[in-house]
């Protein structure tokens, strides 16, 4: 049985992505839906695991809009529904999310974010918490394992309170650190779907859902607020430890508060500081904030990525002024806190050095010193695409046709693990010259193709995974044939959302629980638009690269290009070697003229090594993934590949 | 010096590159497409084969002379001098699908069936468009290749190929003058011990040029004046004539100058070899007092080493060359039209330089440039 239906009162070690999805288990969730992205997949996924059990819906949707309006309609329906994604994920749902707001819910629907401060597994530092602000939904932040399972399910209960979608923030260390979680009851009956529209447009329960007339149903989202914010002011979630009247009193929320508490200890400065952990951060209980606030002069606030907390407080705070006093603030705005990056123990307990003048180094005496001379000791590894990784020889193809065309045209990146090509020159051969939000090489190719009358004559190449297609590229390709813009667009199908660990997606055969369902054919998608369309395997050097060489000199059309080859990570692929690799050291020229390193220089698949003492390339078998690209690109046929008896 | 670089700054992007095709076929970073040189990533070696054999890096050439004529008269306007001669191919059928007279096709032909060369790197023209470097094997195999191509392909890169190959010992090549420079260059071996099988280089074959087209301008011609037809044959006439012709089997389109002067591929205005200085033989075009129509089936030949002197005497010998009387004042017309051309060159390499003494790739006491210098001022 899965440790995800552990049955009452069981500790069992959860991982926060588990303990959020047992939490919804408990609140009898029917449908979750969400899109992948670090660190928030493993919750759809573990609950794909155990459908069958709970009789639950759960889909990996096309993107995180489309995840929201899935779930809505369960919540529409009177279900409990789930919707999970990462911190940017929120930017893309939020038009739909200020609609919902307005229109309001039935069955409790709860919208996950999973944020990752200092970007361990991002190419942002998005923040979501202001949407709750801006779109005026009720924000939840657990701070512990058991809490990201017990708040969980208080959020769907709250949610069906008010009528509306509350959102539960988690962050990467919360996300992925796992904790021993006291399971609760698991519901023994399921609801039935009920979608009642008969009623008045004001009747939030039977009759349509819509978000008109837009100002009445405004002000009853704000009452809705105002019953949340009465639920928060005495929340079991919200907690304070520490002495009655505080030298310093430090608020703080999420896994900060971890670091907060490590850090008071640390310090040995529990007699001196006071934690007020909110549980419930949008919008902050005022009165419990009053009590606080009054029992000290000083607040420090810790929390990641931006200043929403202390912006929140400070506000309060001016309200109340005449109550409370004047105060002196700490955190991000003053610099007492870092404000980028991710926080740990050390830097809390530095702030709290600062403010409190105790001495606190956060690197013991010799640290840097005992540093340098391990740093040389490390094996290097430099940040790069895996050896047998379709995408090195998809973006070598792309840079070897750039440079035949000779009109210095350039890649528009996109959001995957491609995105890794920015870097040079570990991968990528220097052709990703934009790179942000998923889909949008598309778009921002479209856009640099249609500015020939300002003298602009560079090709462009748009690239995208298969996953990023059905997410947020299909528009842009539209708006490229429509608008006559002549890109180039590459499809670097590798079969899966490999980032995120082969979450399935609509051009494949099954669905999250691994239910069978139509695939979606990207190539009859482009040519159904208009575009001239070809299949390459990338892993094949020549036919790819005149394909691509073709495509950029031809104009009048966008050019799709698929290259189509799996993720050497795959489960298919995983540990079976295609081709037994091996350098034939008489043929290797190595750094003379005539090769000069071309394959551990320029193509640099993490397999092919220096022996700077022979002064010949080897082949690390250990990691070599047998691809067998490497044996096309040697100039003098010195890597010899014979094929592997397949076990 | 970082070679790869300075001949991609230096030599490629200030317009003087060729296309001769030496600095490809050696190594991963140097290739061609459509007529243009590219390098594909840098290579950070400060020396390599590259930047040495191209003709258009600094050379020695009267020290390469040298090298490789030391027994020849020396024409300070048209290189080493052994002789000139009007030819014609005796076999008609080579005649027929020539440039000219067809000498070039059927001397290379005898030098392989002779045992002279055992391989022969010539132009697959195709008419004139999209031509292509070929490695021929079979003497029989040499007349599919002849006419000229105004597109110039990077035949040094099939050359390159064939020599690391190892499989022929004696290979013939036929070029262009700039082509035959870099040839010599890879002959006086700059790297003994990394010299790519220079010593399998067997014969060289050299063409008269004035200069070639540019490669998408000629393509662009053609679709202008032929487009959709099969040519079979190019050339310039005369300069009296004022124009150039496209042949198809059954149609001849005349083109005036005035429009092949915009095409004129830039790096030829740099040049200052019209006469394929470095090569055993020579051929041209052949100007006499019978005017274009006798002479377009003709050719003129300068022989320059023994090597050449004794294939001319084979193929007179054999009877695979027709002999004609060359007028006396034909040296001294070739010697007029070549000191024209490196006047031009060097008028421009002077404007490229900004300097009057800055000849960029040349060194001028050299007693062919001095000539032309002098003749200038
Ligand atoms: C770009 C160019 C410009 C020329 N300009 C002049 C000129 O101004 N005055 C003049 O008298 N002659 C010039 N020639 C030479 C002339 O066109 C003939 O090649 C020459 O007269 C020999 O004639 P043929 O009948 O013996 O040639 P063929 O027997 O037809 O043989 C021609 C040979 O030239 C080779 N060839 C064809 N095109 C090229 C090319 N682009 N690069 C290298 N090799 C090639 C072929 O492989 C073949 O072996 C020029 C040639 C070229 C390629
Ligand atoms: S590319 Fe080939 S010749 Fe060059 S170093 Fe690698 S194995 Fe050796
Ligand atoms: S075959 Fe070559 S390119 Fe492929 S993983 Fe092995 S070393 Fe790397
Ligand atoms: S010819 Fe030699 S020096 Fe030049 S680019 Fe190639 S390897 Fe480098
Ligand atoms: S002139 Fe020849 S050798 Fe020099 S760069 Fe151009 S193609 Fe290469």
């Amino acid at each position: 049985m899965s440790k995800l239906l552990s049955p009452a009162n069981n500790e069992v070690l959860f991982m926060g992505n588990e303990a959020i999805a047992r939490g919804a288990l408990e609140a009898g969730v029917n449908v979750a839906a969400g899109y992948p992205g670090t660190p928030s997949s493993e919750i759809i996924e573990t609950l794909a695991t155990v459908v069958k059990e709970r009789n639950l819906y759960v889909e990996w949707s096309t993107n995180e809009k489309v995840s929201l309006e899935v779930a809505a309609a369960a919540s529409f329906a009177g279900l409990r529904s789930l919707c999970v994604m990462k911190q940017n994920g929120v930017n893309v749902a939020s038009d739909f999310l200020l609609h919902l707001t307005a229109s309001g819910t039935r069955g409790g629907m709860v919208l996950v974010t999973c944020e990752d401060p200092g970007a361990l597994s991002s190419v942002n530092e998005g923040e979501s918490r202001y949407f709750a602000r801006m779109l005026e939904i009720p924000l939840l932040e657990p701070a512990n394992f058991q809490e990201a399972k017990d708040l969980t399910k208080w959020a769907f209960e709250l949610s069906e309170k008010i009528r509306n979608v509350v959102i539960l923030r988690s962050v990467t260390r919360m996300s992925h650190a796992s904790g021993n979680v006291i399971c609760g009851k698991l519901p023994t009956k399921s609801r039935k779907a009920l979608f009642e529209y008969k009623g008045s447009i004001m009747d939030q329960l039977r009759g349509p859902v819509i978000s008109t007339p837009v100002v009445i149903k405004h002000a009853l989202q704000q009452e809705k607020l105002k019953k949340a914010v009465a639920l928060f002011e005495n929340s079991p979630f919200n907690t304070y430890s520490g002495p009655a009247k505080p030298e310093l009193l430090l608020i703080t929320s999420s896994a900060c508060f971890l670091y907060s508490q490590e850090a008071i200890s640390m310090l040995n400065l529990q007699k001196r500081v006071g934690i007020l952990k909110l549980g419930c951060t949008w919008p902050p209980p005022p009165q419990l904030l009053k009590k606080h606030l009054k029992s000290t002069g000083k607040v420090l606030i810790v929390e990641e990525i931006l200043p929403f907390l202390e912006e929140n407080v400070k506000a309060l705070a001016a309200g109340m002024a005449e109550d409370i006093g004047i105060k002196k603030y700490y955190g991000k705005m003053d610099g007492t806190l870092p404000a980028v990056g991710e926080l740990n123990p050390d830097l809390v307990a530095e702030g709290l050095g600062k403010i409190l003048k105790v001495k606190y180094k956060s690197q013991p005496p010799g640290y840097v010193k005992e540093m340098e001379k391990i740093i040389p000791m490390i094996p290097k590894r430099e940040q790069t695409f895996c050896p047998g990784c379709p995408h090195r020889a998809s973006f070598w193809n792309m840079h070897n046709a750039l440079q035949l065309d000779g009109r210095e045209g350039f890649v528009c990146g996109d959001i995957g693990c491609y995105a890794l090509a920015a870097l040079y020159p570990s991968c990528g051969f220097d052709t990703v010259r934009t790179l942000h939000s998923m889909g949008s090489g598309t778009g921002i190719a479209s856009g640099f193709a249609k500015l020939g009358q300002f003298g602009f004559e560079k090709p462009v190449i748009a690239v995208c995974g298969d996953s990023t297609f059905y997410h947020a590229a299909i528009p842009a390709l539209i708006n490229a044939q429509h608008n006559r813009a002549d890109i180039t667009f590459i499809v670097l199908d590798n079969s899966g959302t490999a980032m995120t660990g082969f979450q399935p997606h609509p051009g494949l055969t099954v669905g999250a629980a691994g239910e069978s369902v139509p695939a979606i054919d990207i190539a009859g998608i482009c040519e159904a638009i208009g575009a001239k369309v070809a299949i390459s395997d990338p892993f094949d050097l020549e036919k790819t690269c005149g394909l691509l060489t073709d495509f950029l000199a031809e104009e009048g059309c966008v050019k799709v290009l698929i290259l189509r080859q799996k993720c050497a990570l795959s489960p298919e692929k995983k540990g079976k070697k295609q081709f037994l690799m091996k350098v034939d050291e008489e043929r290797c020229r190595g750094e003379e003229c005539g090769c000069n390193r071309l394959c551990t220089r320029i193509f640099r698949c993490p397999a092919l090594v220096w022996d700077r003492i022979k002064k010949k390339a080897v082949i690390d078998d250990v990691i070599c993934a047998g691809c067998g690209v490497c044996y096309s690109i040697c100039p003098q046929k010195a890597i010899i590949r014979t094929e592997a008896k397949q076990k | 010096m970082n070679c790869s670089s300075e001949l991609e700054n230096k030599i490629v992007k200030t317009g003087l590159c060729t296309s001769c095709g030496a600095c490809q076929g050696l190594c991963p970073y140097w290739l061609s497409h459509r007529g243009k040189t590219i390098q594909m990533f840098s290579c950070d070696r400060e020396e390599g084969r590259c930047y040495a054999f191209c003709p258009r890096t600094k050379t020695d050439l009267a020290k390469l002379r040298e090298e490789f004529f030391p027994d020849a008269d020396y024409i300070p306007e048209i290189g080493p001098f052994y002789g000139l001669y009007m030819t014609r191919a005796a076999d008609a059928d080579i005649r027929a699908k020539s440039q000219h007279g067809g000498t070039t096709t059927a001397l290379v032909e005898l030098a392989m069936r002779k045992g002279l060369i055992d391989a022969a790197i010539l132009t697959d023209a195709k008419g004139g468009v999209n031509p292509k470097g070929v490695l021929v094997k079979k003497p029989q195999d040499v007349r599919k290749y002849s006419g000229s191509s105004f597109q110039i392909p990077p035949v040094l890169a099939t050359l390159n190929k064939a020599l690391e190959e190892n499989r022929y010992k004696k290979i013939g090549v036929v070029g262009t003058p700039c082509k035959t420079l870099a040839v010599y260059k890879m002959k006086s071996r700059p790297f003994p011990d990394n010299d790519g099988n220079a010593g399998n280089i067997g014969m060289v074959f050299g063409l008269f040029c004035g200069w070639g087209l540019d490669w998408e301008g000629l393509e662009k011609l053609v679709q202008r004046h032929a487009a959709g037809k099969q040519l079979e044959h190019m050339d310039i006439l005369p300069s009296k004539f004022h124009q150039m012709v496209l042949k198809t089997s059954k149609k001849q389109m005349e083109v005036p100058l005035e429009e092949i002067y915009p095409i004129v591929k830039g790096s030829c205005n740099y040049c200052v070899d019209m006469t394929a200085e470095f090569s055993d033989i020579s051929v041209g075009g052949a100007r006499s007092s019978e005017g274009w129509d006798v002479d377009q089936g003709w050719n003129q030949v300068i022989v320059r080493t023994e090597k050449g002197v004794k294939l001319i005497d084979l193929a007179r010998k054999e009877g695979i060359l027709e002999f004609k009387a060359v007028a006396e004042s034909n040296l001294e017309k070739i010697k007029q039209a070549s000191l024209n051309k490196k006047k031009t060159g060097l008028k421009n390499l002077r404007k490229l330089s900004g300097s009057k003494n800055n000849l960029i790739y040349l060194n001028p006491d050299e007693p062919g440039i001095e000539k032309a210098c002098v003749d200038m001022a």
